[in-house]
């Protein structure tokens, strides 16, 4: 379980994160959506802890990440598939990684086998195609075998075969009792893999729901979407920083 | 599904860091250039010097050490900025949120896997004097006198330029300025002000000024003056006008030069968010 509670994140006279609170439940996808500069990906390096908050807490299972004993046994995180060094190739960044943690090799090779990168995890990341590594940014994420899933834009860059392939994978997740967020600016995709959203826009929450809650009104998905974000959209169109901060 | 299990500690941080060293190719090809730069620069040197009516064998061993240093510098600095240069961190970080146990983990890798580096350009140089000393039926022994240490203290030379590269890196976060600060420090600065003086045309004055003083002062105190004190004999005669630091000496001053960015690369770590 994520929690988030009055989340403010100010850069100078710029607020990114405004006093943002909701709660990503086990059991359930959480979808994570809002215009580009909404603060999506802002919210999710807080969540852990790559960027302290200006006030408010981001805690998993009740406890801030940097407290967590073995953060990625209890939390996947995938924020951006450009977190690798290109010149190491995919299986050595990903023991990399499992080093630090004590995870065996043979869970490496798992990963690697779940998320079809075998042919190429000797190759060196740098060589990747987008879709490849997302590909290697969610291998990354279910390396601890994690209670909680953080992942942000999956399946940009995806062909259809692994849009689908992240839609059965994160309901699966789900359907074991983990908890997913998930952040896209794709409220197509979302409405097919998501149990609820969480719509933001200026860093403020604008809407949080399961999918069919009346409160998103009547419609789908996108309608109630464009609804929400009516308000934001001036700011989308005036937008220098598009979200990669 | 729970978190099970210890999980960062600094062993498995270390064995992570060693792993990262060890998977990029840069650190090979900088640790073939130390060995290589060693070999061939020590093997010219002593080819020239071998004609010398007093020409002694083990005076040529650090003749390529102010050059071989480049290896483990280059080294250092892409191990630091490494992270940040690429969007590695965000992967780090996440997995070791307490982050300080990575640059130390960072330090105990670089120093660990530079040993082996300087121990294989030292073994270069020795084979590089061989040749020469051989062709004037000189022995060499390099157990006798002070060539022990001088071959100690080569070893510890490089791998202290690799953990300053490695803690200028780490501070710097990007390579090029990186480069430039620890090259300027050890090879640039040292020419730059030795130069200077003697244009200020005081050569001719007898004992030495005030300016040369000062210069060979601060000489002395940069990373490779300090670094050279390590394979200057004692009996050896000083520069002129320059704090008798002795071989301890200049190991604390080198190790100084490394220590200090490396804390300040800590508490900007811990201060400041990574993005």
């Amino acid at each position: 379980m994520i929690q988030v509670q009055l989340l403010t994140k100010r850069y100078g006279p710029h607020t990114a994160v405004d006093g943002l609170t909701f709660t990503a439940p086990p059991g359930a996808v959480t979808g994570f959506l809002g215009p580009n500069g909404a603060g999506k990906s802002t919210t999710m390096r807080m969540i852990v802890g790559l960027e302290r908050p200006t006030s408010g807490t981001a805690t998993v299972n009740g406890v801030r990440y940097a407290d967590l004993s073995a953060p990625l046994r209890s939390v996947g995180t995938m924020l951006d598939a450009r977190s690798v060094h290109p010149g190491r190739t995919a299986f050595r960044h990903l023991m990399a990684m499992a080093r630090t943690h004590g995870i065996p090799r043979s869970r490496v090779e798992e990963v690697v086998g779940l998320t079809g990168l075998e042919s190429v995890a000797g190759r060196r990341a740098g060589t990747f195609s987008l879709g490849m590594g997302q590909r290697l940014g969610i291998a990354g994420a279910l390396l601890g075998d994690p209670g909680t899933l953080i992942l942000d834009e999956p399946v940009n860059g995806l062909d259809p075969d692994g849009v689908l392939w992240v839609r059965h994978l994160v309901k699966g997740l789900a359907a074991e009792g983990r908890t997913v967020l998930l952040s896209s600016h794709l409220v197509h995709e979302l409405a097919l893999c998501a149990d609820r959203v969480v719509v933001i826009g200026r860093g403020r929450l604008l809407a949080e729901a399961a999918l069919g809650d009346p409160a998103l009104g009547a419609g789908s998905l996108e309608d109630a979407y464009l609804r929400l974000t009516a308000g934001s959209v001036e700011y989308r169109a005036g937008a220098v920083d598009g979200g990669t901060r | 599904m729970s978190a099970r299990g210890p999980g960062a500690t600094l062993p498995r941080v270390v064995a992570a860091e060693w792993t990262k060293l060890t998977s990029l190719r840069s650190t090979w090809w900088a640790a073939l250039a130390s060995v290589v730069v060693s070999g061939a620069l020590t093997y010219l040197s002593a080819d020239a010097a071998s004609g010398d009516p007093g020409y002694d064998p083990l005076g040529e061993l650090t003749a390529g050490l102010l050059l071989t240093q480049l290896g483990p510098l280059v080294l250092g600095v892409l191990a630091g900025t490494g992270e940040y240069s690429t969007g590695g961190f965000r992967t780090t970080f996440v997995a070791v949120p307490r982050r300080w146990p990575v640059l130390a983990a960072q330090a105990v890798a670089v120093a660990g896997f530079a040993l082996l580096v300087a121990v294989a350009s030292v073994v270069a140089a020795v084979l590089a004097i061989l040749p020469a000393a051989s062709s004037r039926d000189l022995p060499v022994n390099l157990t006798e006198g002070s060539t022990p240490w001088t071959l100690a203290g080569m070893v510890v030379f490089l791998t202290g330029a690799a953990v300053f590269g490695l803690a200028v890196g780490a501070l710097v976060r990007r390579v090029v300025p990186a480069l430039v600060t620890v090259i300027g420090l050890t090879l640039v600065l040292p020419v730059v002000l030795t130069l200077a003086v003697e244009s200020s045309g005081t050569t001719f004055v007898e004992g030495v000024t005030p300016q040369e003083r000062a210069v060979n002062t601060i000489t002395t105190l940069l990373p490779s003056g300090a670094g050279g004190l390590l394979v200057t004999s004692s009996d050896a005669s000083t520069v002129p006008g320059t704090p008798d630091l002795g071989a301890v000496g200049g190991g604390l001053v080198l190790a100084a030069w490394a220590l200090v960015p490396l804390v300040a690369a800590g508490v900007r770590l811990r201060l400041k968010d990574v993005k």
